[in-house]
């Protein structure tokens, strides 16, 4: 079913359509639907994935009959459970989780775009249908853990959460997105940090074969604030991570990592994008992914720094490593500078595992699959080491043994 | 520190001022038809050629694509739209019929002009034992050390006489690296190109000199459109030079070449480019638009084609020297360096495809950013499916002096080989303090110093020009800082 019938037969399960805003809105989107030709070379949103798919799909939401509940536990840890994309509303002294406000969609709309040719956030503002919205209160030291769960089959779930971080507080989100059924879940962040605030957001992403994941966020951040971003990508099903971070004002920090395990015929499209609007930040973009068998992977880590932001450090690092013949991987690390006193690098390899240090394992009596397993393992160790949370660390140590015992 | 800074001020206004030291015109009358590009021009041209019929067709065919496509708009540039309709696409000095037969019998004026660049074609003759094919304004004027050539079975003579001369190797090969069909400005070139050069090296000859050209745009309005086609047969070597000045003029000039080079077999092309169009005033007014499409195939087994370029003319600069490294171990080089100035706009950058086994290819790329310039690297890296045990090697650095100007990088890189590896690696930055201080402090004066610093900075790529060029292009970059610091 083509874009347009669907928005229009399911009307009554979409957010905001009484909101006039908001309509006038969805009218552009639409227009912009049926102009396009939707050019996969040109468009880096579309690389290697099957439009059918994504853009002639066939709408279904339900909303959850149970509300779920939230958990605080140990003062300070908050768990979430997030049915179809909402949760409950819950309020005490350090957060408050609501639905979210059609007022939330207008300023996301008039001031957070930064690419309008990204189909997958214009489908998610044409059909909202889920999403909650956080504020960790002023100097307040929590930790939050989300499980995404999606109850049903065929369903599609276009969700935007806000996440809005008071001066001074300091936050470490974990979002597990663990799903066994063939739905599509489009799932939309904007994550706001005031002076002096601090996130840590860890995404860990195991889905099944059937089961489409896109995720987009939008991180901004004023002074002296932090946003750290680790995504672990694990699934068996199509993945996006576009995650796009602007640093408003001076001293802000921006590090956005990631690691992608891929096989079988999985494809994932990756990107990151840092602008530097102030002067004295730095960012960092790492991604590092794994392909075997026929995967396809494609990453486009971008640094923008504007005419005033001098003294700007921003790095990007990408790796990939090729397992098999077939697998194909497209990396493009830009980088755009109008101010002259920065310091701005990026590094690109791919390649296969390194067959000297194959060698090497081998003449020590390894078989060749222990010693390549072994590299993979030392390629993200830095990765994996600096997890703190230990019970994350085990989690995703145990997906990594799973893929590795696929390797051959 | 803040002394440095001043100064860093003042040599950046001194050199927005300083002139472009080329601007003259020679006072020659050009025979030339209407403006406007439609099938009658091209007609006009075949016929003024006197060309066979394959080639009129061929012409306009490519004529047809071209109306049916649009110019690439992903590049890095802003300039107005151009008018095809408003250019000359044909000119040739007077009384070209009459060819000299020797340099004496050349117009003097056109001599003069030479001399006024400091590349005396007689000087050379002696000194450098080059042999030029001097282009000027379309037409091939003076062709040097023919006779010597011709002895080794080399052909080097402009693309017009070897359509006449040398028909089977132009059907053969002549859009067979970059088809018509390409993109707007390849379909555009076929469609209407004049003169440019044709070389031909036959099998196990190596080369003996450099064969060079010097390109000049002198008639007001005249759009050039070259072809050059090179040719190394299996175990040849051939370095080609390309250098370019031309004359002030406020109107903005097209120019859209084409350049396609072939190296079978275990041979080697190495083509060297200075280009030193005018840039434009420092009000962004006037300059040349240089739209160049540069494509070598190595079509043979341990075929090598490196390609050196040395950019610091044109307003505007969409220039992409790309290598399809078919052939098994073959080897593809791309080396420049990029100097914008003022409103110059560069997008310049290159294309290796790998296809074939054990192929090699390696990307220095230098940018310099200042005034109010926009300087990108745009590169894209390629290994087919059956590249196995291919390579790259790539280095894109950028420095930046002033804080009004743009320097960005954007490479592609796209892996379809689990044997190949790509490496990757690019840096921005301002020229280091720390080494300003150091060699001022050993009494070398603030321009000195910069002119040393960006001389260091770019010396990767400049030694890999050949001696003829290397002492023209590191007076290129001295001038081209020459004011700007100091």
């Amino acid at each position: 079913m083509n874009i347009l019938d669907n928005y229009q037969k399911n009307k009554k399960n979409i957010f905001f359509t009484e909101n006039k805003d908001v309509q006038n809105y969805r009218e552009k989107l639409l227009t912009i639907f049926e102009n396009d030709r939707f050019d996969r070379k040109n468009n880096e949103s579309l690389k290697n994935i099957n439009l059918k798919n994504f853009f002639d799909f066939k709408y279904k939401y339900l909303v959850p009959e149970e509300i779920s509940v939230i958990n605080n536990y140990q003062d300070d840890n908050y768990s979430i459970v997030s049915i179809n994309g909402q949760c409950s509303n819950f309020k005490d002294d350090k957060i408050e989780i609501t639905k979210i406000l059609d007022e939330d969609y207008n300023d996301f709309s008039k001031n957070n775009i930064i690419e309008k040719n990204d189909h997958f956030v214009n489908l998610n503002s044409l059909f909202l249908n889920s999403g909650f919205k956080i504020v960790i209160k002023k100097n307040n030291n929590i930790k939050i853990k989300i499980s995404n769960i999606v109850t049903d089959d065929a369903l599609t779930i276009f969700q935007k959460n806000n996440y809005f971080c008071e001066e001074g507080s300091s936050v470490s989100l974990i979002e597990e997105y663990e799903n066994k059924n063939n739905s599509t879940s489009n799932i939309l962040n904007v994550i706001k940090l005031e002076k002096n605030s601090k996130f840590n957001h860890f995404l860990i992403q195991d889905n099944s074969p059937n089961h489409n994941l896109i995720i987009t966020s939008h991180s901004s951040c004023k002074k002296a604030s932090t946003y750290n971003q680790k995504v672990y990508n694990f699934s068996e099903g199509y993945v996006r991570n576009f995650h796009y971070s602007k640093l408003l004002e001076t001293n802000s920090e921006a590090d956005l990592q990631g690691i992608f395990f891929l096989k079988d015929n999985n494809t994932s499209n990756n990107k990151t994008f840092v602008k530097h609007l102030a002067g004295e930040c730095k960012s960092n973009q790492v991604y590092k992914g794994i392909l075997n068998d026929r995967a396809k992977a494609t990453y486009f880590s971008n640094t923008h720094v504007d005419q005033v932001a001098q003294k700007t450090e921003g790095y990007q690092l990408s790796k990939g490593i090729l397992l098999s013949d077939n697998a194909s991987y497209f990396s493009k690390p830009e980088l755009k500078i109008y101010a002259d006193d920065v310091k701005c690098s990026h590094g690109s390899t791919i390649g296969p595992i390194d067959e000297n240090a194959i060698f090497y394992l081998r003449s020590r009596g390894m078989s060749k699959i222990a010693a390549t397993k072994m590299l993979i393992s030392s390629f993200i160790n830095e990765e994996l080491s600096s997890i703190d949370d230990e019970q994350m660390f085990q989690t995703i140590q145990k997906k990594l043994v799973r893929y590795l015992s696929k390797v051959k | 520190m803040i002394i440095v800074n001043s100064e860093t001020l003042n040599t950046l206004d001194s050199y927005s001022k300083n002139k472009y030291k080329y601007g003259f015109v020679t006072d020659i009358d050009s025979e030339k038809p209407r403006k406007g590009l439609n099938e009658k021009i091209i007609k006009y041209i075949s016929s003024k050629k006197n060309e066979p019929s394959w080639l009129l067709e061929w012409r306009l065919s490519s004529f047809r694509k071209w109306k049916k496509m649009k110019e690439p708009d992903w590049a890095n540039l802003n300039f107005p739209k151009i008018d095809y309709q408003d250019i000359y696409y044909y000119s040739a000095p007077k009384g070209f019929k009459d060819k000299p037969k020797d340099l004496s019998e050349v117009d003097p004026k056109l001599i003069e002009t030479y001399n006024k660049l400091g590349i005396p074609l007689e000087e050379q003759k002696v000194l450098a034992g080059v042999a030029v094919d001097v282009v000027f304004d379309s037409v091939s004027v003076a062709t040097t050390y023919k006779g010597e050539l011709e002895k080794l079975g080399i052909i080097f003579c402009s693309i017009g006489e070897a359509i006449q001369k040398h028909p089977n190797l132009i059907k053969k090969y002549l859009g067979s690296v970059i088809p018509p069909g390409d993109h707007s400005f390849s379909a555009l070139n076929s469609a209407v190109f004049t003169d440019g050069s044709f070389v031909y090296i036959p099998k196990n000859v190596k080369c003996p000199m450099e064969l060079s050209t010097y390109f000049r745009i002198n008639s007001e309005n005249t759009g050039q459109f070259e072809r050059t086609l090179i040719i190394a047969d299996k175990g040849s070597y051939v370095s080609y030079l390309e250098g370019c000045t031309a004359p002030k003029r406020d109107d903005n000039q097209l120019h859209a070449a084409n350049v396609e080079l072939i190296a079978l077999e275990d041979a080697e092309i190495k083509y060297s480019t200075v280009q030193n169009w005018y840039p434009g005033d420092e009000e962004g007014k006037g300059g040349i638009y240089n739209f160049v499409t540069k494509r070598g195939l190595c079509a043979g087994k341990n075929s090598k084609i490196s390609w050196t370029q040395v950019e610091t003319g044109s307003a505007i600069t969409w220039k992409y020297p790309s290598c399809i490294l078919k052939g098994d171990n073959s080897i593809g080089e791309f080396y420049s360096v990029a100097i914008t100035n003022n409103y110059q706009q560069a997008d310049t950058g290159t294309k290796m495809t790998h296809i074939g086994k054990n192929t090699k290819s390696k990307i220095i790329s230098k940018g310099i950013s200042l005034g109010k310039s926009q300087n990108t690297y745009r590169g894209e890296v390629t290994f087919l499916r059956k590249s196995d045990k291919a390579r790259n090697y790539t280095q894109c650095d950028s420095l930046l002096v002033g804080n009004q100007c743009g320097a960005h990088t954007v490479p592609y890189i796209d892996s379809k080989n689990n044997t190949a590896v790509i490496e990757h690696e690019a840096s921005t930055s301002k020229i280091n303090e720390d080494q300003l201080y150091y060699c001022r402090q050993r009494g070398l004066s603030h321009e000195e110093a910069v002119s040393l610093i960006v001389n260091g900075f770019c010396k990767q790529v400049l030694q890999e020009l050949p001696m003829e060029f290397a002492v023209e292009a590191q007076k290129l970059v001295s001038i081209s800082l020459e004011g700007s610091v100091g």
